[in-house]
């Protein structure tokens, strides 16, 4: 009965991190339609939702990835699933709070992988499968992202260069509707995923699924889409801000490579498996985007501060998931620990957002113009 | 570093890498292109001349069939596996 309860309280964990994974990732995939004005940014929203729902269809191979390629299946109880989760949640909106666009994907993996640790130490972990599968990609990826989005954006300044900047920039920016949505597609298959591997290893823990006959339940499948789309409607306003206006000044042409590039890799990615963070990729691809064009037109200041998160992401939601984990362990081992913790991580989202809404901004209106439009 | 070129699958590395750049590469050139047509057929029209103004309506509709069969791939590999 006891573990019946924890099962029920990870996957709506899961699935509650699934939303704040669609909210704290809108902005990947939103702000640089948002900037170049492609879109108005509630149709933005509107339509990143949709894509995102449908991509999470499109493959399970991530989903693999998590369940099987990271932690020993056979060793994790739903109490470690559930603490890793709750670490995750925890750094994603700490991250939120400040405005910087960290990995929701590495929290989770950070979070499950340091509760694991607690729990049953490093035979838990599977050490070949975290290097090559997470951090290997890890940063292959932003690196990847911003070497194509510069090489895209030389060749469309190269054709396009010498022509009328207002066809130029109304071409790219039906180009980003394009772009665009194949990178909301791409968010949706590679990150809703993640959740949909996390309840799948949940399923393997309490015995539901055999750990050598993986398949992801259906229902598992179609509830990890809504949440995430859900999550990406509501939107997450100040980290739209942060990618869409502050890492560079974008026109049409440069927010339609980093769209593409960005969805390009994730696309890509999601295929052979690797469980990216698409936030890294598409940063890296608006640096890229950027920086072919000048250097100085990253901020790099901001870009620096993302960097840091990008650090500090998976030994910080691992630590939090560790912690976690032995907070839950107080209580014993039935479903009176996750019980408390869901209570205080609750509490804890409350005060965050009431602090948010007690300082509260009206959504920011469009962006200005971009400068180097203006400068066309 | 050999033991982390045996533990990393670098061939599905390498791949991610070739199948990205292809793919960018090739849809920025296809809606580029596009935009170039488009941009010329209206000056060819308005110049009246309708022989390059077809040339640049036929060069628009083929960037834009790529551009958009591109995406349709990509979705398609998606799916097939």
């Amino acid at each position: 009965m006891d573990s019946d309860v924890v099962l029920v309280i990870v996957v709506a964990t899961a699935l509650a991190f699934d939303f704040t994974n669609g909210f704290h990732d809108t902005a990947n995939v939103v702000a640089t339609v948002i900037s170049t004005r492609a879109l108005p940014p509630r149709v933005a929203v509107g339509l990143a939702a949709i894509l995102n729902f449908a991509g999470a269809f499109i493959s399970l191979a991530v989903a693999a990835t998590v369940a099987k390629g990271i932690v020993e299946a056979d060793l994790i109880t739903p109490t470690i699933v559930f603490a890793g989760l709750i670490g995750a949640i925890t750094w994603n909106l700490t991250t939120w709070y400040f405005g910087l666009p960290s990995s929701s994907s590495h929290a989770l993996i950070g979070g499950v992988v340091g509760s694991a640790l607690v729990a049953e130490g490093t035979a838990a972990i599977n050490g070949d499968g975290l290097l090559s599968k997470v951090m290997v990609p890890a940063l292959v990826a932003p690196l990847l992202a911003f070497v194509i989005a510069g090489t895209a954006i030389v060749i469309a300044y190269r054709i396009t260069g010498r022509m009328r900047p207002g066809n130029v920039n109304r071409g790219y920016r039906l180009g980003q509707m394009l772009s665009g949505g194949m990178l909301a597609l791409s968010h949706g298959t590679n990150d809703a995923q993640k959740t949909m591997g996390i309840i799948t290893l949940a399923l393997i823990a309490h015995g539901d699924i055999a750990a050598d006959n993986f398949h992801v339940p259906f229902w598992v499948v179609a509830s990890s889409a809504t949440a995430i789309a859900l999550g990406t409607y509501v939107g997450g306003w100040r980290i739209i801000r942060t990618l869409g206006t502050r890492i560079i000044k974008m026109d049409a042409a440069q927010g339609f490579a980093a769209q593409s590039s960005g969805a390009a890799v994730i696309l890509a990615s999601s295929h052979f498996g690797y469980p990216l963070s698409t936030t890294h990729t598409i940063s890296g691809a608006v640096m890229g985007a950027g920086a072919a064009k000048r250097l100085s037109a990253v901020r790099w200041g901001v870009a620096g501060n993302i960097v840091a998160a990008w650090i500090l992401t998976l030994p910080a939601a691992g630590a939090i998931g560790a912690a976690c984990y032995g907070l839950t362990r107080i209580f014993g081992t039935g479903a009176l620990g996750p019980l408390v913790v869901s209570v205080l991580a609750l509490g804890l989202v409350a005060a965050l957002f009431g602090k948010r809404l007690r300082h509260a901004t009206p959504p920011p209106p469009p962006p200005p113009l971009p400068v180097a439009e203006v400068e066309r | 570093m050999t033991v982390l070129a045996t533990i990393v699958d670098t061939s599905a590395l390498l791949k991610v890498v070739v199948y990205s750049l292809a793919a960018v590469v090739g849809v920025t050139v296809a809606v580029s292109l596009a935009i170039l047509g488009a941009t010329r057929f209206a000056d060819m029209r308005a110049d009246e001349r309708p022989l390059e103004a077809t040339a640049f309506a036929i060069l628009t509709a083929l960037a834009l069939a790529a551009s958009i069969g591109s995406a349709a791939l990509g979705v398609a590999v998606m799916l097939s596996k």
